[in-house]
């Protein structure tokens, strides 16, 4: 077996391409997923029973059903139902952006949980409404404990994002498929998109370990 | 919306979804089995002084956690015949690919239970003449293996989901059956969403009794 990276580096042009689709994907379900979260959690949060058990169903399904089905379901499913139009680009930022809000949520439900019920009780004596303050008392500390389970899950979709090469979008793995049947060496391409991934990957989970030190040190307790 | 939904031909197939779901559950089984046993190896390695052993470890961690695991799967697929000459199968490929970036996982949840654990323990263990390995399996692990439970099955509900992937390659699992299907029937509506409820029939109960886990352990530990 001789190792042969030509194939690889020179074409390496149309891998740093399919990355930064990669990341286009990532960012903007990141965006989209995290706002969608937050009013999920509100919405399961609230003392309307059908509200928030809707909320609940909704979190539950999207968690338990695999991304791959879901994917699947929004471009081959979805179109058809309603009779629009869908690119695989549109149908990997819906499915990520729904699918990531649902573990959002619950990230965003166990951080507003966490605070202290004083809180709730101390913004109340001084007038302000549960709105306010959730806004101004709430959030800001809850947040902060919410940061490192965040990042861990970021860090999750990174590595799902993958799945949308399996409907022909040009992320870095469609591209990794693309040229290794285009220029008969798997082996060398897989692993450098491999170890692309795994460069990705490690810095930012890395960096999330940092934060987490940092924040450990503020005296800040984190959730999960 | 007026579509109308038509799930005949998904009922009247039902033995394509079963043999699907047969592959589904072997492939879970199969990479569950490996993965938090190996897992476990991995993790005691990690905890481990000597840095001959705990390095290797955590390289092994650290690569298999941050590589996607299709990636992963397709590099077993296509990559590795090439490299060691052995052909894999679509299901060698999807269980090494699974297994290992499981290995990697649970290896840092048995870890964080070892480590939660209090050194007067060891040190306890030691005083009455047991050694390493006698401490581990009668004190640390017990006590260890019950505070990692609820990780450890969010874990196996990953892999479960994970399972999926492996429609990749071709290996025949509940999606890829529903592929078959939607292709044959031109029904992709009704397929799909059969393979979503399927997993969320199967899934859902799980789940609920997984919470119900943590709150008898939370209540155990008062």
């Amino acid at each position: 077996m001789e190792w042969d990276f030509t194939a690889a580096f020179s074409n390496i042009d149309l891998l740093l391409l399919g990355l930064l689709n990669t990341l286009k994907v990532t960012g903007l379900a990141l965006c989209l997923g995290i706002p969608l979260g937050l009013v999920l959690a509100l919405t399961r949060l609230t003392h309307l029973r059908p509200l928030s058990l809707l909320a609940a169903f909704i979190i539950e399904f999207f968690r338990t059903t695999p991304p791959l089905v879901q994917l699947f379901w929004f471009f081959f499913a979805f179109p058809i139902l309603f009779d629009i139009n869908m690119t695989a680009f549109t149908a990997a930022i819906v499915t990520f952006s729904i699918q990531s809000s649902a573990f959002f949520a619950e990230i965003f439900r166990s951080g507003i949980q966490s605070i202290d019920h004083g809180q709730w009780e101390g913004a109340k004596a001084i007038g302000m409404t549960r709105q306010q303050s959730l806004k101004r008392v709430i959030l800001p500390q809850a947040v902060k404990r919410m940061i490192p389970a965040f990042m861990e899950r970021s860090i999750e979709l990174l590595k799902t994002t993958t799945l949308v090469s399996t409907i022909a979008y040009t992320d870095l793995m469609y591209q990794a498929n693309d040229l290794a049947q285009k220029t008969f060496r798997p082996l060398e391409v897989y692993s450098v998109v491999a170890l692309i991934y795994f460069m990705l990957i490690f810095s930012v989970s890395q960096l999330s370990i940092l934060i987490e030190r940092r924040l450990a040190r503020s005296g800040e307790g984190t959730v999960h | 919306m007026d579509y109308n939904w038509d799930f005949a031909t998904i009922i009247q197939n039902w033995r394509v979804f079963w043999t699907g779901l047969q592959g589904t559950l072997l492939m879970f089984s199969v990479t569950v089995a490996l993965g938090m046993s190996g897992g476990f190896i991995v993790g005691v390695m990690r905890y481990l002084k000597s840095p001959l052993i705990a390095w290797p470890a955590r390289a092994f961690v650290e690569f298999f956690r941050n590589v996607p695991v299709l990636v992963q799967i397709v590099w077993f697929y296509y990559a590795f015949p090439i490299l060691t000459g052995i052909e894999t199968s679509p299901f060698l490929a999807a269980v090494l690919g699974i297994s290992l970036n499981t290995m990697a996982f649970s290896a840092e949840i048995y870890r964080a239970g070892i480590q939660s654990i209090d050194a007067g323990q060891w040190e306890a263990g030691k005083a009455i003449g047991m050694s390493f390995q006698q401490t581990l399996r009668r004190i640390i692990m017990p006590v260890a293996l019950k505070r990692v439970l609820p990780a450890l099955t969010n874990r196996g509900i990953e892999v479960f989901k994970m399972s999926t992937l492996a429609s990749v390659v071709a290996y025949v699992e509940t999606l890829n059956q529903a592929k078959l299907i939607a292709d044959l029937n031109y029904n992709p509506i009704e397929s799909y969403t059969a393979v979503a409820l399927i997993f969320f029939v199967v899934l859902f109960p799980v789940v609920q009794a997984t919470y119900a886990l943590e709150r008898v352990l939370k209540r155990g530990d008062r």
